[in-house]
């Protein structure tokens, strides 16, 4: 085992977790927005719980916000920015992050 | 409802914060369409004057921290944002601030964007390892709760002796950050359960060096752990910057 070689691959590891790492909290970050008073995270679990109620007939409830406060919202309106959301920074992230695999 | 930014810039023998404040209400213009006000020498008696360590400079500067409790105050809006001159609005992320339902905000983490220190003893404070809320980016509207978090900061700042014994920390400075963690903590029964920025504060500490590439581009170059030299690059994301040189330098290169 070539232990000089180890720990090189060991340190470049790290260096690119720490970018991939500072990507995530970007992204994550763009992909919180406001809504009706309320603040949202765009991800899988709030546009499923959005299309399964959509589907179910209810238009407008009261859902938790990321402060955990109750708040009243349109459904249909609150999944389409958050689909939109969710899409655009996704993309922007898969672009940021093919560059850093390309720097690496 | 009224909104606008509120910088407070207090200029001393090294550092021009009132460049770096007007440099900053151009970009708030841009990406989060306020306006801004800056409180200068001229608006705001400053009671007291500080030194810190500024590592860029590699010495002690004076430090006009002292008149930020003043903020709720000297603020003409009904919902107003508070910055640091050195925080870098590169992105329109600050809008989401003035949508949302709460009275007071700011930012619980901040994290280094090198990912070379851990920042645990910059989002702690004090023997009892208190956790602190940083004053760099405060939310707030005008409100009973709002009110009762700047008139508590300047109580804390009025008996700083007093709470740096009852937090037990060594600074014999005054510390925005510290008063605002304390006034939470008192305006909140000391639940230390208070609403904070749903995101963290990205930041770049003194030893590193800042160099714009383009308009919201910016490049931070460090050394790793051996020594070597690394780069990584900001686009289109706020940040803070404690090196107030190198940020000086940039705002003098854009002016």
């Amino acid at each position: 085992m070539n232990t000089d070689e180890l720990v090189a691959h060991g340190r470049s590891r790290f260096e690119h977790a720490a970018a991939r790492r500072l990507l995530k909290e970007k992204y994550q970050a763009k992909l919180i927005f406001a809504h009706a008073g309320g603040m949202w995270t765009a991800g899988p679990e709030l546009i499923n719980i959005l299309t399964a109620s959509l589907e179910c007939g209810q238009q407008g409830l009261v859902l938790l916000d990321m402060y955990e406060t109750p708040v009243m919202v349109d459904y249909k309106e609150l999944l389409k920015l958050a689909q939109q959301r969710w899409q655009e920074q996704m993309t922007a992230w898969l672009v940021e992050y093919e560059e850093l695999n390309k720097n690496r | 409802m009224t909104t606008g930014a509120l910088i407070f810039a207090l200029n001393n023998e090294k550092i021009d914060y009132a460049s770096m404040a007007r440099w900053s209400a151009r970009n708030i213009e841009r990406h989060l369409g306020i306006p801004t006000h800056i409180v200068t020498e001229q608006e705001v008696e400053v009671k007291d004057t500080n030194s810190r360590w500024f590592g860029d400079f590699d010495t002690a500067v004076m430090w006009h921290n002292q008149s930020r409790v003043n903020a709720y105050d000297l603020s003409p809006w009904d919902r107003t944002l508070v910055l640091d001159a050195d925080y870098v609005v590169a992105s329109d992320q600050l809008k989401l601030l003035l949508d949302v339902d709460q009275d007071f905000l700011a930012h619980r983490w901040a994290y280094d964007v090198t990912a070379k220190d851990n920042f645990a003893g910059y989002n702690y404070f004090g023997n009892h390892q208190m956790p602190m809320w940083w004053a760099t980016v405060m939310m707030f509207r005008r409100s009973i709760h709002a009110q009762h978090v700047f008139e508590s900061m300047t109580m804390v700042q009025d008996h700083w002796h007093h709470y740096r014994k009852l937090y037990k920390f060594s600074n014999h400075s005054y510390r925005n950050d510290y008063a605002l963690s304390i006034a939470l903590g008192i305006v909140d029964g000391h639940t230390l359960d208070h609403a904070g920025i749903p995101w963290d504060l990205a930041s770049l500490t003194t030893e590193h060096k800042l160099t714009q590439l383009g308009q919201d581009e910016f490049r931070v170059d460090f050394l790793n752990s051996e020594q070597k030299p690394r780069w990584t690059k900001l686009k289109n994301q706020d940040f803070h910057a404690m090196g107030k040189q190198q940020l000086g330098e940039i705002i003098a290169n854009n002016t």
